[in-house]
């Protein structure tokens, strides 16, 4: 509106403006012109200081006012003002089209229209007006671009059928296909819903430098008016079988504000969990959390989905596939007691039905002489504690009990230290009489890694202070996976309260910066707060403080079932957190696990040796299985970019799942192996926040020189690249003397000169 | 507590494996030894005779002197629900807990034997704990009614001369109780095909769906310390000092046999024929055979460490 108005007063819009140059062209002396200005002046002022009649100084000041101002106007259009500005030389330039080809332009948000309406009307034919328009000034070049940018040479090949939006890939491909040609630009027509993991920052700088402007045509709506859309899926990549997982679920929503609506989780198609969600205000998100068991093995494709809703504008948003592999595997926990306790027993126990979990026990008995339990090898810890790095990091988990720190040689705290920092393990320490301050342990590299702090021992006639703690989860703990000890969040609330207590030795009730207390423990008296289980991420791994003696306690007591298992489910969900994400040697990855048929597969493998140094001299070949059974193989290499990092590309060209098995060696010795997986489908990835996203396209044009457009501005799109593009130009100047404003303004002074007169009854 | 969580419930009835079991009825109990020995076999008869004649005068069953159970010791205990005398909590890790139950009779030796060589079995096996493990033992004896709610805060537990046991309906049920909850029952120190008899049908009322079972001596109970690649008889303090014979009654043979659950845990372990306590009580003695005092004290590490470790 605004610049239909400007151009009406003005003649050109507000774009040629600042596009061009304003000067003076009259073929006249400035001085002669200023001089014809002066003498009219002259001549006005001496007139009105000898009239004579009714007429006062003040009217004649006014109507002296008027006159030179009119003799000003016609002065300025006899300077000829004109703009100077470049402009393209018609038929000489290219401009690169980049017409979005993804699913999301089949989103019908305007007009009950499909988004790929506006390509079909503007480029549809040779005849379309935008495409006409632009083709009589430029050599048009088209492009389409999804995942992957490709030449277009017929319009008809547009699919909308790709299943992710790379702008920063298109605008690259472009630029590259169009180098060395006069380029006055790019225009890109797209909703901007750029759902790639490229950074745009990189493209924009190359076409800035390159002097390549970007014209981008949005569309479709910024906002829905009623959608729902599963906004984000939290869940790990691969857990043990049998974990009970707990996996918050982000619902975004405009116009269902109050509405409930139902949660759905599918293991390839079995429901294993539902969750009913009252939505909040319209607009803000609803955060779900619902909890599965994951116990099918191997990689599942677990599905979240809402159902549609009334006048619902996109759908497919409603449902995401997550891929998670479930491993089926024992993992292995060295659980080291100084001195025989109860918790041995109860905690073996506890654990001993769950065939992923091997807790190795190496119990002191006396001094020197321990009990070995659930070892694999009759030679294994025959020493008693490991005395390497490659015996320790074999596990994946380590749990000291009660052993005092100077049962440990420097070396031997240093290694534990390396099991959490390097290795990347989890590592556990119970309260006990010689744990903790109280086992000395202030001051030694274990005390660095834990995520509580020590201070002096705390001694009662010699002896450690021996309290009893009622025990409760923070909130933290009252939503974390592991302290899960019910069915549902505030049945396991419920128990927590009923639990009896139990006792600690250590009296911790700091954690450090960093750190996270998921259980508390409050004495007799209500007061004296202390901390019962706090834990941190510590280099590759974590560590957990866990300062009470009698975790049994919740099995034993009087007050506790004989069948109850909350003593069963606390530490069997404990051990496999302890014990979750921690790697092996060789570590295979993908950068994405799902991908369309033929979009590269960008696969990631780190190798360690068995002390977890990286190596970086060593093979690493991948097996890859598609899903018909096809068997290639990729060779892998180091990335040189980071130590033991390793990577290989393979493409896809079959939907379904693909296996991808890693082997690394050395000197032909297995280092290690280990599996990954890509899903190669077609997805609804370009449904997820696909609303149009104009500030990305308005920064996309601002960037690189160029100008941001809807469907309802893009009309004077190619005006405006005759004058903004590059390539080949021409100077060219635009008169400015007959701009309506102009005669406008000279009425206006003529007239308010006659109309004081008619006012003032003068002559 | 929900049952959705896919581990499996404890207890359930079902077969504990292969080992030889032993026939809960008297009737098909060997006689032979009783024949051989006819003097044993009059005495015995004769025993039999009194205590029918004294439990039919006295009553069937005797409860336990509560005077008596008063441990040393006790402590008052906080629980949440109120605070009542109990036993002892501190920051020790293990308690030397005996059993005490209801037996047949009154008096000691016809009633409850429970306190038999208490306390000083207990104390003395405690300072050989102290001194040979790393083991943070409470220092004083300890006893507990079976009945006791708080028997469960205390998973070792140690009953002999159990061939008098006769439990009531409320100890039968702590003790199923303590048993299933994952408490560990040490039994000693009684002979003979008739206490036998008696301890199994007290036992049976316990624990009826599981059987008793033998334990050979490479069963991993005989070698968590120290290595026992031998099951001796243990005899009683007045047979060990004056060098006779270590059986009693018709108790020839020691015998180690135990209960398992059905994960194949030790719930019982049944030390029959043989007499611990009493090497625990008399090791002191410069006459009491060193042979039999070791070996006890090796048994009861080697029952402590399985016990908190399996």
């Amino acid at each position: 509106m605004f610049d239909r108005l400007f151009e009406l007063l003005f003649k050109y819009r507000p774009l040629v403006f600042d596009q061009g140059d304003f000067v003076f062209a009259s073929p006249w002396s400035y001085l002669l012109l200023i001089a014809v200005l002066g003498a009219g002046a002259a001549a006005t002022l001496t007139t009105y200081a000898q009239a004579r009649g009714k007429s006062t100084p003040l009217d004649r000041g006014v109507l002296a006012a008027l006159r030179i101002a009119a003799l000003a106007v016609v002065v300025f259009c006899l300077f000829r003002p004109v703009l100077v500005l470049s402009s393209i030389v018609p038929q000489q330039n290219f401009l690169g089209v980049l017409i979005d080809d993804s699913r999301s332009m089949e989103i019908a948000d305007r007009d009950d229209e499909p988004r790929r309406a506006f390509v079909d009307a503007s480029f549809g034919t040779e005849e379309s007006v935008l495409r006409s328009a632009l083709a009589e000034r430029f050599a048009l070049r088209f492009f389409r671009f999804s995942s992957a940018t490709e030449r277009l040479t017929d319009l008809g090949e547009l699919g909308y059928a790709g299943s992710r939006t790379d702008l920063g890939q298109a605008l690259d491909r472009a630029r590259d296909e169009l180098t060395g040609v006069p380029l006055s630009g790019l225009v890109v027509i797209s909703d901007g819903a750029d759902n790639s993991e490229s950074v745009l920052t990189e493209s924009l700088r190359g076409l800035g430098a390159d002097g390549v402007p970007v014209y981008t045509v949005g569309l479709g709506r910024e906002a829905f008016d009623r959608d729902i859309q599963l906004s984000r899926v939290e869940t790990p990549r691969s857990v043990l079988q049998g974990t009970s997982m707990v996996v918050d679920v982000v619902i975004g929503q405009v116009g269902y504000a109050g509405d409930s609506i139902t949660l759905q989780i599918e293991d390839e198609g079995r429901i294993v969990s539902t969750e009913a969600v009252t939505l909040p205000a319209n607009g803000e998100p609803a955060t779900a959390r619902v909890r599965f068991t994951a116990t099918e093995p191997g990689p599942r494709i677990f599905r979240f989905s809402v159902p549609p809703q009334p006048d619902e504008m996109v759908t497919q948003n409603n449902v995401r596939d997550v891929l998670v592999v479930v491993e089926d595997r024992r993992e292995k926990i060295l659980y080291f007691e100084g001195e025989p306790r109860f918790e041995v027993k109860f905690i073996r126990r506890a654990v001993a039905d769950d065939e992923n979990l091997q807790v190795v026990v190496l119990q002191r008995t006396a001094d020197n002489k321990y009990l070995r339990l659930d070892v694999d090898d009759a030679d294994d810890l025959l020493g008693g504690f490991p005395k390497t790095r490659e015996e320790l990091f074999q596990y994946r988990g380590l749990i000291l009990g009660s052993v005092e720190a100077n049962y440990f040689t420097p070396d031997q705290l240093r290694m534990i230290a390396d099991f959490v920092n390097q290795r990347g393990g989890g590592f556990l320490m119970l309260g006990g009489r010689s744990a903790f301050a109280e086992g000395g342990y202030a001051g030694t590299p274990i005390a660095d890694i834990l995520p509580v702090v020590m201070g002096e021992p705390t001694l009662v006639d010699g002896k450690p202070m021996f309290t009893e703690l009622m025990v409760s989860p923070t909130r933290a703990g009252e939503t974390h996976a592991a302290m899960q000890v019910a069915d549902t969040e505030e049945e396991s609330g419920e128990r927590w309260k009923n639990l009896p207590a139990v006792s600690s030795l250590n009296p911790i009730s700091e954690i450090k910066p960093g750190a996270t207390t998921l259980l508390t423990g409050t004495g007799a008296g209500g007061s004296d707060e202390r901390i019962v289980l706090a834990f941190q991420r510590y280099g590759a791994g974590k560590t957990l403080a866990l300062p009470i003696q009698d975790s049994w306690m919740w099995q034993m007591h009087a007050d506790i079932e004989p069948d109850d298992l909350t003593h069963e489910l606390f530490w069997r969900r404990l051990l496999r957190w302890l014990v979750d994400g921690v790697p092996d040697q060789v570590v295979a990855s993908v950068r994405r696990d799902r991908v369309e048929p033929n979009e590269p597969v960008e696969l990631l493998t780190e190798v360690v040796d068995g002390a977890y140094l990286e190596m970086n001299n060593s093979r690493v070949n991948a097996e890859v299985t598609s899903p018909s059974g096809g068997f290639t193989e990729v060779e892998l290499d180091w990335t040189t970019e980071r130590d033991g990092e390793h990577e290989g590309l393979f493409t896809p060209r079959e939907e379904g799942l693909y296996e991808i098995r890693v082997e690394a060696t050395s000197e032909d010795e297995l280092i290690g192996s280990d599996m990954a997986y890509v899903f190669a489908a077609a997805s609804d990835d370009e449904f997820f926040d696909s609303a149009m996203r104009a500030p990305l396209l308005r920064r996309i044009a601002d960037e690189t020189g160029g100008q941001s457009y809807t469907v309802d501005t893009v009309a004077s799109l190619p005006e405006d690249i005759a004058y903004t593009g590059a390539g080949v130009t021409v100077v060219e100047e635009l008169e400015l003397w007959d701009m309506p404003a102009l005669l406008f303004l000279l009425l206006a002074l003529v007239g308010g000169e006659w109309g004081y007169r008619r006012v003032r009854g003068l002559a | 507590m929900a049952r959705s969580t896919g581990i499996r419930r404890r207890n359930a009835p079902g077969d504990c494996g292969t080992l030889p079991t032993y026939p809960s009825s008297w009737w098909s109990l060997p006689l032979r030894p009783f024949i051989r020995h006819r003097v044993a076999l009059a005495v015995g008869i004769l025993a039999t005779g009194l205590w029918l004649g004294e439990a039919l005068l006295q009553g069937q069953r005797v409860d336990v002197d509560v005077r008596i159970a008063q441990p040393a010791g006790a402590q008052p205990v906080r629980t949440r629900a109120d605070a009542t005398l109990q036993h002892p909590v501190g920051p020790w890790e293990f308690y030397f807990t005996r059993a005490i139950y209801s037996g047949n009779g009154r008096g000691r030796r016809w009633g409850s034997r429970w306190a038999t060589d208490y306390p000083k079995a207990d104390l003395q096996f405690i300072s050989i704990l102290q001194r040979v493990t790393r083991l943070g033992v409470y220092e004083s004896e300890n006893a507990i009614r079976l009945d006791d709610p708080n028997l469960r805060r205390f998973p070792f537990l140690y009953a002999l001369e159990v061939g008098s046991m006769a439990m009531s309906e409320k100890e039968v049920a702590g003790l199923r109780s303590y048993l299933d909850a994952g408490g560990f029952l040490l039994v000693d120190d009684f002979w003979g095909t008739w206490e036998w008899q008696n301890f199994e049908m007290e036992i049976r009322r316990v624990l009826p769906e599981y059987p008793i079972v033998d334990v050979p001596v490479d069963h991993p109970v005989f070698h968590t310390v120290y290595e026992i690649n031998e099951v001796l008889q243990v005899p009683a303090v007045n047979n060990a000092v004056y060098g006779g014979r270590t059986w009693e009654r018709d108790g020839y043979v020691p015998e180690t046999r135990a209960i398992f659950d059905e994960d194949g845990r030790m719930m019982v372990m049944i030390n029959w024929n043989t007499d611990l306590g009493d090497a625990w009580e008399w090791a002191d003695n410069p006459y009491y055979p060193l042979k039999f005092s070791t070996y006890a004290f090796q048994m009861g590490v080697n029952y402590i460490v399985y016990a908190m470790t399996h």
